[in-house]
């Protein structure tokens, strides 16, 4: 006669089996190591303080740590350190971190020519992290290969703006006619087809970070080229992990502004941000990374357990929003997207992000030259939106019942983002459904212009240099949509866009303030075509284990943490 | 998983020696299934758990009363900016941080919210109706699909017989939740004729398709053994075609085994379409199913515990109450069961 399992003890056994699932988490995805790292739920500890080793927990690996390719949040927050461009920003927090220093090039460059040369010299003596000599040369292979590849904002700050660019791009000349180097004096001398005021920050971008010449022209996902900077990138394992280590060259160059970093950074990544959270809560990894969103059921217990390591950092230069395809039905009707925009409720997606959105109507967020101060939303003050005005419109716009695919990642709260939306473009007419893409491969997905056309689904940007044209110039305008890697999902195409984009894009970033007017003109406008439903400023969480110096540690406005300021108790 | 397989329904009602009385007849022949009928009622437990998963179908069957009758919220209603009174105060159903109410034990959000202000209680039973649908789906495409096969592989041998098995092995050579998670993903993302995406049909084909090997195998076992008994000889002779031997001759005597295996393949297959769900290749938000409710609320196990807790004790139940159900259904159709049949015509089982 069989025996049965007492019933009781199976659910307990069963229930808590589950839990314990639940709290290992779960990696974004698997491949082989000979690396041993404590792949699931914590980020492993690091080694003991006299190696100068922390680990930083990370939810999404970035899209490439190739300066070449990588366009994220995540790749640029090392790259920034490990591929320094002729300019960079200052190593402090705040605004000021937005302010641009020397790189390697010994000043700011000399712009003449009603704005279109910028010379730069080189400084002597740098060498990459392989040991090679840095020649003024570099800088234009650096260049050529960003378009090649093609790096996604290319299309928007280089390829068009760079006399020759649009020539080597397209295969019609072998070299950047627009650029001349002297590697016997350093001298780099960059001709534009015309003013454009980004440029000088466009040249403190990681992909424009200099490199030898003659390293291979397509990406390199697991070895990524040597570059010039505090640190550099070893031991890269796709999807899991890479370690950012000092680079031993780096003091001996003396770069001003540039310090060396005290300790080297372990990145682990883990989709399940829950657990990354509690591993820094719980001392096993040391910082969270800083793109991530803390889910608001840890806030309580990390406010209770680590107020004077964990704080909400609001820098201002972040947007958060749907993008609505204006080149795809229903969306290429413009009732269709204001009924969007009417209907959402921004303070629903701000609790979902667990408080720390801030909600908006505007592309341009608060911190960046243009975001319009005083003007009203078009379609309501961001809250709970009106849902029955919302139905109506659709109902107007004839498009009731139209399929709708949303795209959204998978991680927390991106996921859930993308599933309130999608019942939320159900209940005002539409026929929603929701579409996860793993996070890693997202961004790529919802990119491939030539044959996806997506509809709607989420996306966000942060400021590369606090400028609106990158804004503007990457996400709305027509010239920025790409056959690949395409960052303007929605392929906005409007000509009093482009036509005004194109115009302020003369504005140097000095003149930016004084200059803000036409931009908040232009960005009220967008916000009347609803050409993307905002929804929220993010603000950032700064959270640290209790081996770093908190205190210390730097947030820059654009590329998150500083490395180099992180030091141990 | 492992695999249980009957060695036939080789009834007997002749009682053991000395068991109804010397030189006295027994009453006339009750049937096999008449017996097993009777077994299976005797065993409690078996009976008792059978009704509870009869109760849990009924629940969930139910749930678009419940929702309409007595929450008045549908279960993909958001509610994250709303409010309810609870013991006379008024409280965010989901709070600023993103906490949900718990359970209020009132006919409003009775077991809680989760984070998208979603009534748990209404979510549990339309949950339960997906998660119980595609258990049921998968259970039949693989009992059909490997009943057939397994028919074909045991029943005509030599080359028929190598290439089946060969497709079962390569099938059972992969890990049940790998194989589940990569047709899964590929039909998540792309799609074959009518089956893509969010269709509920698609974890349900994939688990069904996965479990074929399990069922497949022990029939055919048991065709090899019964393709040489006499009574399929006889019907060769009288000239029946294979199909007929098959289904007429053949299939009734699997019946007892294709019937014990139905609530095992089923309590897998609703344990199966939990963890493909948890690793994002089963159940498509915002269909609702134990298994996606359960990912949806590991999140928030630090706050609001109850997320987990409601659709994993539903699951255990459920699964619980069909293993054991499927192992009293074992006993009963066990052909060592012996039976002692008293002259008033009652019996004792003394196994």
């Amino acid at each position: 006669m069989k025996r049965y399992v007492k019933p009781l003890g199976a659910v307990l056994a069963v229930v808590i089996a589950a839990i314990a699932i639940g709290a290992c988490g779960s990696s974004s995805s698997s491949s082989s190591s000979s690396k041993s790292s404590a792949s699931s739920g914590a980020a492993a500890p690091s080694s003991s303080s006299s190696s100068g080793t922390i680990t930083l927990a990370q939810g999404v690996f970035p899209q490439s740590l190739d300066p070449g390719l990588d366009y994220t949040t995540q790749g640029a927050e090392t790259n920034w350190l490990v591929y320094t461009g002729l300019t960079t920003y200052a190593h402090t927090s705040g605004l000021a971190s937005t302010k641009l220093i020397p790189g390697l090039a010994t000043a700011l460059p000399v712009i003449t020519d009603g704005g279109k040369t910028y010379t730069v010299t080189l400084r002597k003596g740098l060498k990459f992290s392989n040991g090679k000599p840095v020649v003024a040369s570099d800088f234009t292979y650096a260049v050529e290969r960003s378009i090649k590849i093609p790096w996604g904002g290319s299309g928007e700050f280089i390829t068009p703006n760079i006399v020759g660019g649009a020539a080597y791009s397209s295969g019609k000349a072998k070299s950047i006619s627009g650029i001349t180097t002297n590697d016997a004096t350093g001298k780099i001398v960059i001709h534009l087809t015309h003013p454009y005021g980004a440029f000088v920050n466009v040249l403190a971008e990681p992909t424009l970070g200099l490199i030898p010449a003659g390293f291979p022209l397509k990406v390199q996902p697991t070895s990524p080229p040597p570059g010039v900077g505090p640190y550099k990138v070893t031991n890269i394992v796709a999807n899991q992990s890479y370690d950012v280590v000092r680079n031993p060259l780096w003091p001996s160059m003396n770069v001003p502004g540039i310090p060396a970093g005290h300790v080297d950074v372990d990145v682990k990544v883990n989709s399940n941000v829950s657990a990354n959270a509690l591993a820094v809560l719980n001392n096993t990894a040391d910082v969270f990374d800083w793109a991530d969103t803390i889910p608001g059921s840890l806030q309580p217990q990390i406010q209770a357990k680590a107020s004077s390591r964990f704080s909400f950092i609001n820098l201002g230069g972040s947007v958060y929003y749907f993008f609505l395809n204006s080149q795809e039905k229903p969306f290429n009707n413009q009732l269709a997207r204001e009924a969007v925009v009417t209907g959402l409720n921004e303070e629903a997606l701000s609790r979902l992000g667990g408080g720390t959105l801030v909600p908006a109507c505007f592309f341009l967020p608060p911190a960046v030259a243009g975001h319009p101060t005083s003007a009203s939303c078009p379609y309501g003050t961001p809250g709970i939106g009106n849902l029955a005005k919302a139905k109506a419109l659709v109902k107007q716009s004839g498009e009731e019942g139209a399929p709708v695919t949303v795209w959204s990642q998978e991680r927390t709260p991106r996921l859930q983002w993308g599933t309130y939306y999608t019942q939320f473009l159900n209940s005002i007419g539409f026929k929603a459904t929701q579409k996860p893409i793993a996070d890693a491969t997202y961004f790529t997905t919802i990119g491939e212009e030539k044959t996806l056309h997506p509809q709607t689904g989420f996306a966000d940007w942060n400021q590369d240099f606090p400028n609106p044209i990158d804004f503007y110039g990457v996400l709305l305008t027509g010239g920025s949509i790409l056959p690949t890697d395409n960052e303007n999902f929605g392929e906005t195409n409007d000509p009093q866009i482009n036509t005004n984009a194109a115009k302020y894009s003369a504005i140097s970033t000095t003149q930016l303030q004084a200059n803000s007017t036409q931009w908040q003109a232009l960005d009220e406008y967008t916000a009347k075509k609803a050409y993307v439903a905002v929804f929220g400023y993010q603000k950032f969480p700064k959270f640290t284990s209790s081996r770093i110096n908190y205190g210390a540690a730097l947030f820059n406005s654009i590329y998150g943490w500083d490395f180099t300021s992180f030091e141990l108790k | 998983m492992s695999t249980t397989s009957a060695s036939g329904t080789d009834f007997s009602d002749s009682a053991p020696a000395g068991s109804a009385g010397d030189g006295q007849a027994l009453p006339a022949g009750i049937g096999p299934w008449a017996l097993a009928w009777r077994r299976l009622r005797r065993n409690k437990t078996s009976m008792a758990f059978g009704g509870l998963f009869l109760l849990i179908v009924v629940l969930c069957l139910l749930a678009p009363v419940y929702s309409h009758d007595v929450a008045h919220i549908g279960p993909a209603a958001e509610n994250i900016t709303g409010t309810i009174k609870v013991g006379g105060k008024t409280e965010n159903i989901v709070s600023l941080t993103d906490i949900p109410i718990g359970p209020t034990w009132h006919s409003h959000y009775f077991l809680g919210a989760d984070e998208l202000g979603r009534d748990v209680a209404v979510r549990l039973l339309y949950g339960g109706r997906n998660s119980l649908e595609i258990g049921a789906v998968a259970t039949l495409i693989t009992m059909i699909f490997g009943t057939l096969l397994g028919l074909a592989a045991g029943y005509f041998r030599g080359l028929a017989d190598g290439a089946i098995r060969g497709v079962l092995d390569v099938i059972w050579a992969y890990p049940a939740v790998l194989l589940g998670v990569t047709l899964g993903t590929v039909l998540a993302v792309g799609s074959i004729g009518p089956l893509h995406g969010t269709n509920l049909m698609v974890p349900a084909v994939v688990i069904g398709f996965v479990y074929i090997p399990y069922v497949a195998k022990p029939i055919r076992g048991q065709t090899l053994g019964l393709r040489e008994r006499e009574f399929v000889d006889a019907a060769r002779q009288q000239g029946l075609s294979h199909l007929r031997i098959m289904g007429w001759e053949i299939l009734p005597n699997l019946a007892s085994t294709i019937i014990v295996f139905i609530p095992l393949i089923l309590a897998n297959a609703i344990l199966l379409e939990a963890g493909l769900t948890y690793l994002g290749a089963g159940v498509q938000p915002p269909n609702a199913s134990w298994g996606t409710m359960i990912t949806d609320g590991i999140d928030q196990i630090p706050a609001a515990f109850h997320l987990v807790l409601a659709p994993g004790i539903m699951l255990v139940l459920a699964v619980l109450s069909i293993n054991i159900f499927g192992d009293g259904l074992v006993d009963a159709l066990n052909p060592r069961a012996k039976v002692r049949i008293s002259l008033t015509g009652s019996e004792t089982d003394d196994h």
